[in-house]
């Protein structure tokens, strides 16, 4: 009969066990989507921002009404279209990031809506206020390039979903389209106009989940 | 976040995402729980104290946001603690050298299939031992007393052997 074993020798055998665990590394598209989110430092608006963005925003449409070269004019206008999916991404971001990013915090959109009388110069049309699969957090007042905006904030799983509701005269939306996607830093950004207001809907969640999303909005 | 800091934090992805899927069993929320992990990290950049352990500070985020937000949805709950209700027997098994030799066999996916049915409590504290945090970065990240690392730590080890006999035999 041979000797116990002592036990030491066993956790050792445990410790040797683990260190084969199958190697699980993390999959290219989440590290890409990891340095996204660190290149992107939580900047606060400045008033210089507030300032500066709305003139260049505002000067990108006045070249774009200019009639000089159709190949400039189409450069221009994708400049100033990539200038308001930008904003969209940055805002959605310091949403994301804020510690309370909510002023309202409600699933309920019979309650958020009307927590904007008052604080807006308009009253944000919002088509779908969430379900079990897309779940309405709340609200919040933002600024969206050099105007209030209103924030809904959405969950689809543990992404975060962003509808910033806005004033749309002024701005640069993409001539000859209701509604505009585009991608960039690994977001999905939807824009349209409804309703005599402007939306922009800003996720990272999977691209096509967030067309559909949009389409619930009525950005379709 | 400083770039420095950004930079060394994106070296600890893997780790944190092997640490997510054992949490979430799950490829697509694992990589949510991590996403969502870094942006909080960066939203509370002013929180981690340089010098100290940065792998810690993300495993503390991202076991907080799993617990505020993974869980918190889940249907069913899983059953907490540390599974001691089975501990007898283990002792007679352990020391016995054919099971001791069976145990140093054991492969890859066997002892995977052990670890993810021990509980989330139990996993996270034999994870993030093998990450080879201290005991004092592990009651960190778990928001509890050293004291209570070891006992946790010793209980789900034990746990785990237990659950290794079974793939032993």
């Amino acid at each position: 009969m041979s000797e116990p074993p002592p036990e030491r020798a066993v956790e050792t055998a445990l410790s040797e066990a683990l260190q084969r665990l199958p190697e699980r590394r993390a999959p290219a598209r989440l590290v890409r989507g990891v340095e996204d989110v660190l290149a992107t430092a939580p900047a606060r608006r400045s008033r210089w921002r507030r300032v500066l963005v709305p003139a260049l925003a505002a000067a990108a449409v006045v070249l774009v009404a200019t009639p000089v070269v159709v190949s400039q004019r189409n450069a221009v206008s994708r400049a100033a279209t990539a200038t308001m999916v930008s904003e969209a991404i940055g805002d959605h971001l310091r949403i994301v990031q804020a510690q309370r990013p909510l002023e309202i915090e409600s699933g309920d959109g019979h309650r958020v809506r009307p927590w904007f009388e008052g604080r807006l110069e308009f009253s944000p049309v919002v088509p779908f206020g969430g379900d079990a699969e897309v779940p309405l957090r709340g609200g919040a007042l933002a600024w969206f390039l050099d105007r209030k905006a209103a924030v809904f904030v959405y969950g689809l799983r543990l992404h975060t979903v962003t509808l910033f509701v806005f004033r749309p005269e002024g701005l640069p939306w993409p001539g000859g389209h209701d509604v505009h996607r585009s991608s960039a830093r690994g977001f999905t950004v939807v824009m349209w106009r409804a309703h005599g207001l402007g939306y922009a809907l800003v996720s990272d969640a999977d691209p096509g989940e967030v067309q559909a999303l949009a389409a619930r909005f009525g950005g379709a | 976040m400083h770039e420095e800091l950004a930079r060394e934090a994106l070296g600890h992805v893997d780790a944190l995402y092997r640490l997510a899927r054992y949490l979430t069993r799950a490829d697509a929320d694992a990589e949510d729980l991590v996403q969502e992990t870094y942006a909080r990290a960066v939203a509370g950049a002013s929180g981690y104290m340089p010098g100290t352990n940065l792998k810690a500070w993300l495993f503390r985020i991202l076991r907080n946001t799993f617990i505020s937000t993974y869980r918190r949805r889940r249907a069913s709950p899983e059953v907490s603690g540390l599974e001691v209700a089975d501990a007898p027997a283990t002792e007679e098994w352990l020391r016995d050298d054919l099971e001791l030799d069976r145990l140093r066999k054991i492969v890859a996916e066997e002892i995977e299939a052990a670890l993810m049915s021990l509980s989330e409590d139990a996993r996270t504290v034999v994870l993030l031992d093998l990450e080879d945090l201290s005991e004092v970065e592990m009651a960190a990240v778990l928001e509890c007393p050293v004291g209570t690392v070891k006992s946790r730590l010793a209980r789900a080890r034990a746990a785990l052997r237990r659950r290794l006999r079974d793939y032993a035999r």
